[in-house]
This record gives C-alpha cells, structure tokens and sequence, in this order.
C-alpha cells in the first residue's frame, strides 16, 4: 500500500459531517478547544451548533468526565435538542475517557450518540461508519440503511486509495487553472452541433455547485444549439432525510432551469458507484464531449479527453499530473456550501454564461 | 548534582530503598530531593513521619484548593514532593510525570542540589513513565530486583526499555527475599545485562516496624545493620563509575540462570 506524507480528512471531522446528516441539534467535541475548530465553523453554519470541553492539561492528567456531564447538562438546558452527538478526539480517547458513564451521569432527555472515535482510527470513513453504527443501536436509523452507507463509505476508501488523494504518497494541492479554455471547448462542441453529456457524480452538499454546470451547459445550449444529456447523482429516494433533501433542493432548481435529468445514477451519499453506472448509461450513446462534475475519478472510464471538474486541490493536481488537460478546479466549494439549500454559481458554469454571452453579444 | 531514578517490579521495595537513600545522603548532609512518581502518592511517607503531602499536580490544577507547600520538608532536611497523579481507572497517570517533572525543572531545581532520586511507579509502562530518564533529568537508572522468576522478569524488561531510550544503567539492587543463591543470581543476570549488582538489602523485620511507626529505618532504627545496608548503598550509588547502556537477554536465559543458581 502506499504510503501517504499529506494529511487527510480526519475520522473525527467525518463523524462530525454524519451527525449534521443526521440532524443532530448540537455536537459535542469532548477534547482540546482547537479540535474540529474549522469544521464546527462550517457546521454552525448548516444549523449545527457545536460545542467543546476544552480540555487542559490538568484534563489530560485527571481525566474530563466532569467537564463532560457539566456540558451536556448546559446543552439540554440552554439549547433544548432532540438529538446530540459526543465526538471523541484524541485526547480524551488515549486517556480512555468513558462517553457512557458522562452520558448516565448527566441524565438529559434528548437523544445522545456518544461517537469513540479520535484521529488515529484509520481513514476518514472510519468515524463516519461510527456514528452511523451507533446510530443503528439507537434506533435512530435502520439497520439496513447502516449496512449500505458502511458498504458505500468502504468503496469510498477503496476509490480514494486507488484513484484518489491517497493514491499517491504526495500530492501537491493544485489551486486550480482557468476555465475559460474549457468554456470555450463546451460551447465550441455545442456550436457545431455536438453532444455534450454531463455528469454529476457529487458527494452531498458539494452537489450543490456542482449540478450548476448542468444548468450553464443547457443555457449553453439552447443560445448556441446542439444536444445534451444530463445524468445525476441526485435521486431523491436514497439516504438519509437531510441527503434527499438536498436531491430535492437540486431537482426543483434544475427545473426552474429547464433541465430535465436524463438518468438518475443514485442518491447523493452513492458517489463512490454512481460514477459506474453513469459510464454504463453512456456506453453505447454516441457523445462529443463529456463533462465530469464532483469525484470524477469514481467513473471508471474517464480519458484525456474528458472535461474533470472537481473541488478537491490534490484530486486535481493528481489529474493534470497524468495527462488529464481539461481538468478544473472548483475550490472551496465545500465552505460556500454549508447551509445552501439551493444550486450556487459555480466558476466554471459562470465563464461558460459569458463565453456564450460574448458569443451572442 | 546527580539525578537517578528507581525502577522495579511493583511491590518490589522501591519506595522502601528510595526513602531510605534519601534519609542516608540526607544524614551525609547532602542538599537532597526525593521526587515520588506513583499517583498513589505514598512514597515519602516515611521520611515526613507518616504524613501525607498535598500533591503537586493536584496544586496546579486550576481552582485547587489544596493547602499547604508542594514541597515538604522531611527527615533531615529532605525535599520531598509526590508528582500524584489522577484517581484509578481515569485520566492519564504518564501525562502527569511528564508534566510534573518538567516543571518541576523549570521552576524548583536549583543548582546547589547535590542529588535528586526519582521513585517511579512499576515497569516503564508507557512514554509518560520514562519521563525522569529524559535528557537533563536522571542521568543514571538503578533496578530494584530479587532473586525471583517475575522480578528478574521485570527487570530485564525495564533493561529493554533502557536499551530502546539509550539511558545508563548503574546497576541491580538486590532487596532480598531470601531466595536461595540469590546474590549469586543477581550477579549473575546483572553481568549477562551488561550490568552489576550494586548493593544488596537483606530482608529483616525492621524494615517493616520503622514503617509502622512512619519512619525509615535509618531514621528510626539508626544503629541497625539495616540502616548501615541502607548507607552503604547509597555510598555505593554515590560513587559508581560503572554506568553503561544495558543488553536486555531472553525470559528463556533468565530461567536457566535460576535452575543452575537457584536452590
């Protein structure tokens, strides 16, 4: 296996994304005050609220379950939630903190998922499985649904390992190159009446810019002509509440868009073999151009002549590394995210407006 | 100033030894710290007359109210201070020496001690618990032993984790359990570490009247033949010059040392 030197996402910051999935009212990070500091920010902004212990030395030497049960009395009773989730970090872990017993001693109402994860459990999956095993135990999701997120989280790994930001030992981040080389080759194909195909293959939230180079790609379309077919990942009966939600979100804004999607490839938490089964559905269609919007590498297929879109600097840097030209970047879209809940204008979607516009003009 | 630290199975003696060196360079009038590392924080018992002290990690957390001095003064002169250290079962007994030694560096040890003993608790059990042997603290470890199967066990292991950090070892110190040959066999095992015996305490009931009574043998039981074997180490741990990086050996090695010196 390959040994990786770049940090990648954390288990704990993972559990932390599972629990918003699950509509948890409030996180609690039992750890140092920094620990899940840039993640929480984002979360807050999602309707999360997300506290921490803070623990100290003294903490680390004498242990923090009084911390705990102290702020988990404080949550029930400033913030009344149905739900709260307890997110181990590596401190309050190696000491051997006990999540149980402060649950037991605090004696609150709500709901509490107490998630013994830390840095240190493996990748980032690791701790989402987690939360979604003890979410299982709790009732609070069923069996089955933990059974096939476990199975699609474990692809997820696989795909990152083999294709993605872990399959080399240094990936250098990329900031992403312009994208008015690859507007302009989307319109040009359209323009002599090619057909462009557009998949988004997007993991949750992030399809939320991502789907915009659908509607772009139809503007394109109906100014310059062509043809085009459209396939997502966004089928709202798949995943939890809040996922479909986000399906749903999409499905009205490409709509309003004009766009009707061609091929349902799964729901947004299926990225890791939607990306299969798009390359499935497009197999024996004749296309000009394809565009590949979200984790690109999860289509098995993909060739230099594809156009890449994605938000992850190392994945983008690994495509241009190997001869992936039409490659961009759509960086930070996971920050201009939190707390969407429609489509946003994404950079590429945005040049290929005016490149048409200019065109026209 | 010399720094050492004690380690040795637990329940071998160590506090017993540590406690009765100090109150013999105390006597010597050496300007001498005994620094206690088990959160149990029972160690200096006997040179404070059976007192027991505030603790100094308990004195650093925030909205201690501990009273009293982190440093207590003991038999003779003695400074005595138990790190402490969390309750059984919580927190994180090895990040507490790591932080209590440490400050207790920057902020009590002065340049006119003469010598400093680390007692530390059981095995090297964790990162935390080798703390006293890093650099600029104890320069020189000694292992209390007897001529037991489980003691020599864990003595050669704690040799494995001398080895592994690159610390001195200077030497065995044989707190008897009058095991047949068993001089023999520490002197034995010691020479295959690498190693020597550098003193050996016989077993007597003296040791154990003193302790009653809060005390140490050398304190309590000053003309004893107990406090002179006390003496003599320390006079003996004073003086070493043998000090070397030792070569743990096989459980297999150990037991044929017992059935050939052994009774």
């Amino acid at each position: 296996m390959t040994e990786v030197l770049h940090p990648r996402p954390s288990p704990i910051v993972a559990a932390m994304y599972t629990l918003r999935d699950l509509d948890v009212d409030v996180i609690v990070m039992h750890g140092p005050p920094g620990c899940g500091f840039t993640a929480s920010r984002l979360l807050e902004e999602a309707g999360v609220t997300v506290v921490t212990t803070g623990m100290q030395e003294t903490d680390l030497i004498f242990g923090a379950e009084e911390k705990l049960v102290k702020l988990l009395k404080k949550v029930d009773e400033d913030f009344h939630p149905k739900m709260v989730g307890i997110v181990g970090t590596c401190a309050s872990m190696i000491i051997g903190e006990n999540l149980d017993a402060a649950i037991k001693k605090a004696g609150i109402r709500s709901i509490v998922l107490p998630i013994d994860t830390h840095g240190c459990s493996g990748p980032n999956t690791v701790g989402a499985i987690r939360v979604l095993e003890v979410a299982a135990a709790k009732g609070v999701i069923p069996w089955e649904e933990f059974e096939r997120q476990r199975e699609m989280l474990t692809r997820a790994t696989e795909l990152e390992r083999e294709r993605g930001m872990t399959s080399k030992p240094y990936l250098k981040p990329h900031r992403g190159a312009t994208k008015l080389k690859i507007a302009n080759k989307i319109v040009e194909t359209l323009k002599e009446e090619g057909k462009v195909a557009v998949i988004v293959n997007a993991k949750k939230e992030t399809a939320y810019r991502f789907a915009d180079v659908l509607r772009a790609v139809e503007y394109a379309r109906g100014k310059v002509g062509g043809s085009a077919v459209y396939i997502a990942n966004t089928d709202p009966a798949v995943g939890l509440p809040r996922i479909r939600r986000y399906s749903q979100d999409i499905i009205r804004d490409l709509t309003e868009a004009g766009v009707t999607v061609d091929f349902l490839t799964g729901g947004l938490d299926e990225y890791p073999v939607a990306g299969e089964k798009a390359a499935g559905y497009l197999k024996d269609r004749k296309v000009d151009l394809r565009v590949i919007c979200g984790l690109p590498h999860a289509v098995p297929d993909i060739t230099q002549r594809d156009v890449l879109v994605t938000d992850q600097p190392r994945v983008l840097r690994n495509f241009l590394d190997t001869g992936f030209e039409y490659s961009v970047g759509e960086i930070s879209t996971h920050s201009a995210l939190m707390g969407a809940t429609g489509i946003v204008h994404s950079e590429l979607g945005d040049t290929i407006r005016e490149v048409v516009d200019e065109e026209l003009a | 100033m010399k720094q050492i630290a004690i380690y040795g199975k637990g329940g071998i003696g160590k506090s017993t030894i540590s406690a009765n060196i100090a109150a013999a360079y105390a006597e010597m009038g050496l300007n001498t710290w005994y620094i206690g590392c088990d959160p149990k924080a029972d160690g200096s018992m006997t040179l404070l007359g059976g007192r027991k002290v505030s603790t100094f990690l308990e004195k650093m957390r925030p909205g201690s109210v501990t009273e009293g001095e982190v440093v207590a003064t003991g038999f003779k002169g003695v400074n005595c201070v138990e790190t402490g250290g969390p309750l059984a079962g919580v927190g994180c007994a090895g990040r507490g020496i790591i932080v209590a030694v440490q400050a207790l560096d920057k902020d009590y040890f002065t340049d006119d001690i003469d010598i400093i003993i680390y007692d530390v608790p059981g095995d090297v059990v964790c990162g935390g618990f080798a703390a006293p042997l890093r650099e600029k603290f104890a320069d020189e470890v000694y292992i209390v032993t007897s001529g037991e199967y489980l003691a020599l066990y864990a003595a050669d292991n704690i040799a494995r984790g001398l080895e592994n950090l690159k610390v001195n070892l200077g030497g065995l110190i044989c707190n008897s359990r009058e095991v047949d040959g068993e001089e023999g066999i520490i002197r034995d095992f010691a020479e295959r570490i690498g190693s020597q015996m550098i003193g050996f305490i016989p077993r007597d009931a003296v040791v154990r009247e003193c302790e009653n009574r809060g005390r140490t043998v050398v304190e309590w039981a000053p003309a004893s033949r107990q406090a002179d074997a006390y003496r003599n180490l320390a006079k003996a741990i004073l003086n070493n010059k043998m000090l070397s990086v030792p070569s743990p050996i096989d459980p297999e090695e150990i037991r044929s040392i017992l059935r050939e010196k052994g009774g």
